[in-house]
């Protein structure tokens, strides 16, 4: 994108999230003010929600990188405490992936039991993270859903639905 | 200084549950060998073993969790030490000499000065909050509402700001921790956020959030990973030559005092913790040192002064949570949510009524740092081989145990779905740079910043002039907009050395690259 005399980049995946978390922040305060206009009901939530969407219209800016000054910045070397999230196709389509297998198990549990919701995302999650051995992936996954189900359910009070153990 | 009936009955607490002593050795063992694995962090590993805390009574809890913290201390040192990567954020300052140290072959006498610093630290931090505790009580009764929601909101301000490069980014995910706290029903009886859902009406299940935020939104970005980290071969350990680095510690008193007390100090203010203590105290050190010139080429003092810090920043940190219920990062945010789970609400009542109590978990602390020396040496013969598990195994495994660990906080499906959307949350908080800290102490503290904020309103009749009737508060006021005042000049000082930095390098560069050519030229 062209503005002016510099071209820029945008980052969709920051402005996403900020958009993201400023409309969460919007929706909350008109629902808190849908509930009442009371000073108790607002006191905290109005002036914190109008701060952070301040924040959200200062950060947009940072969404917005200049192409000739990414391009002429020196390659530092690698900061061991920044942020290591990889960013290559393969990558994030195993981050995606792996988010997706947790999300279906999460949703699944009440479903399909514990048992087989284990096994099933323990095998999917090792094949996202590459393992392909057959005796490996029902190896490992049964011994997870066997700790996993026995220990817990000696550890918690609550019943664990499982469509099998 | 010393409440004796207190100190006492502390004792007795200790050897009546000398049950709870056991879980000190699978505490330490469990903050090691997570803290060892780059990637997990301190409170990804107390987050995940939280839910099993749930079970056991308050002390054991709060034993196996203050173990954990113990060992997670240390254990961050050792891949610093041996391969030049930080366990943990606070251990970056102890690679600097560290590693230097092991590239000599001197990485047993390395892993002794760092032992020995963190136990003899540790222990001196949690010896000075027994002493402060009685005169920190009759402190913190004197706080009303009015101080304790400025201390709340210094803290949160702190937390934003010091979290991350960006100020505005910290600030605005500490702003959305608070709001995500809110939500649910208030103290005045008024129902914000809840979707019509009826689990979200005694507000988002903090310790679920938690855990997706501090550990499986983390988990999810090393899929993409074969290894978590691919080390060096495993060096060769020398009991011998680590207890000689042990002694060695003690040549070096000055060094090690003066890495305790930024510690305790940094670690006692909310949002800055060991991660910044250890690089201050070396920084400190390497200022002051006669020899200054070695540090960064394997200068002992440089290995004592940073794991000084971040063993007595665990006192600091301590001091501030049981005083004034507020963490000053995530695992002392974890911590809290134990007290919670057993219905503790620590802060200036709970130091006064259960005096005894604190007592016990500051002695046990204590006891912690001592076995922690025996421990560690144990542990460094296994810590260079634990980096070079596949993820294959660990992601599956730390995933299922996160899932099973919200469903026995909750007992509903609720908790894994709460794990799983803070999961993704913490995933992209942490692909921008925003300060996912912020956001759990936000949603920890969000209610408690509501309810006395009302009180304050109450108690003021809604005239804002009432803050000049309260010194206390005035004073927490000026010092907070002191220290963001300071941070952001400091930040932008920062940026701008950074940048001049930068472009001295490029103009070298090119000079460089202008006189090989001019002298390819006249080669030619």
């Amino acid at each position: 994108m062209r503005i002016g005399q510099h071209r820029y980049t945008i980052d969709y995946g920051h402005l996403a999230l900020i958009t993201l978390i400023a409309a969460a922040v919007f929706w909350y305060l008109l629902d808190a003010r849908s509930v009442s206009l009371s000073v108790n009901n607002l006191l905290l939530v109005q002036p914190v929600a109008l701060f952070a969407l301040a924040m959200y219209l200062f950060i947009i800016p940072q969404c917005f990188h200049r192409v000739d000054k990414e391009t002429a910045k020196s390659p530092k070397e690698q900061d061991p405490l920044a942020p290591t999230i990889p960013s290559e196709r393969s990558d994030i389509i195993r981050m995606a992936s792996l988010g997706a297998a947790l999300g279906l198990l999460v949703f699944l549990l009440d479903v399909i039991g514990f048992d087989i919701g284990i096994f099933l995302f323990t095998a999917a999650a090792m094949a996202v993270c590459g393992e392909r051995r057959p005796l490996h992936l029902i190896g490992f996954s049964l011994a997870v859903t066997l700790v996993g189900v026995y220990g817990f359910r000696a550890l918690i009070p609550f019943p664990m639905h499982t469509t099998i153990l | 200084m010393i409440d004796i009936s207190a100190f006492q009955d502390a004792l007795g607490i200790m050897f009546s549950s000398v049950g709870s002593w056991g879980w000190i050795v699978p505490g330490l063992i469990v903050g090691l060998v997570f803290s060892a694995i780059p990637g997990i962090s301190i409170t990804m590993a107390m987050a995940i073993v939280l839910p099993m805390s749930l079970y056991m009574d308050f002390f054991s809890a709060i034993v196996f969790l203050t173990s954990v913290y113990t060992g997670a201390g240390f254990g961050g040192s050792v891949p610093a030490i041996l391969m030049n990567i930080p366990g943990s954020p606070s251990s970056f300052a102890t690679t600097f000499d560290g590693y230097a140290m092991s590239k000599k072959g001197e990485h047993n006498e390395a892993l002794g000065y760092a032992l020995f610093a963190s136990t003899i630290c540790g222990i001196g931090g949690y010896l000075l909050l027994l002493l402060v505790v009685e005169p920190l009580a009759d402190i913190v009764l004197r706080i009303g509402p009015v101080e304790m929601f400025a201390v709340a909101l210094w803290g949160m301000l702190l937390l934003g700001s010091l979290g991350s490069t960006y100020i505005s980014r910290g600030l605005l995910a500490a702003a959305f921790g608070i709001l995500l706290g809110t939500i649910g029903m208030n103290t005045a009886g008024f129902t914000r956020g809840t979707m019509g859902i009826p689990v979200l009406l005694d507000g988002i299940s903090p310790i679920p959030a938690m855990i997706g935020l501090l550990a499986a939104g983390q988990l999810l970005s090393l899929a993409g990973r074969d290894y978590i980290i691919e080390a060096e071969g495993s060096r060769e350990v020398s009991v011998r030559r680590i207890l000689k680095g042990c002694w060695g510690t003690l040549k070096f008193p000055g060094v090690l005092l003066r890495g305790s007390i930024i510690g305790i100090v940094i670690g006692a203010v909310p949002g800055v913790g060991s991660s910044i203590g250890n690089l201050i105290a070396y920084a400190e050190t390497k200022r002051t040192a006669k020899d200054s010139a070695t540090f960064g080429k394997g200068n002992p003092k440089g290995v004592v002064a940073a794991e000084s810090a971040v063993a007595s920043a665990e006192g600091g940190s301590m001091a501030t949570m049981l005083a004034l219920g507020i963490p000053g990062g995530g695992a002392t945010a974890i911590l809290i949510a134990a007290f919670m789970m057993h219905n503790i609400v620590p802060g200036p009542s709970f130091i006064e009524t259960q005096k005894p109590m604190v007592y016990a978990i500051i002695l046990n602390n204590i006891v912690q740092a001592i076995v922690l020396l025996a421990v560690g040496i144990g542990f460094i013969y296994v810590a260079s081989n634990i980096v070079k598990v596949r993820t294959r195994y660990v992601l599956p495994a730390i995933l299922v145990i996160a899932t099973l660990g919200t469903y026995a906080v909750t007992g509903e499906t609720a908790g894994p779905i709460t794990l799983f959307v803070f999961a993704l949350l913490g995933f992209a908080l942490q692909r921008y740079q925003y300060p996912v800290a912020a956001v759990v102490v936000g949603i920890l503290l969000g209610r408690m910043l509501e309810t006395e904020f009302l009180r304050s309103y109450q108690l003021s009749g809604g005239n804002p002039l009432y803050i000049f009737e309260r010194p206390g508060a005035l004073a927490i006021i000026g010092v907070m907009l002191l220290s963001l005042g300071m941070t952001a000049w400091g930040k932008r000082k920062q940026n701008r050395a950074e940048a001049e930095e930068e472009a001295a390098m490029l103009r070298l560069q090119q000079e460089d690259a202008a006189g090989r050519a001019g002298s390819h030229a006249t080669k030619t």
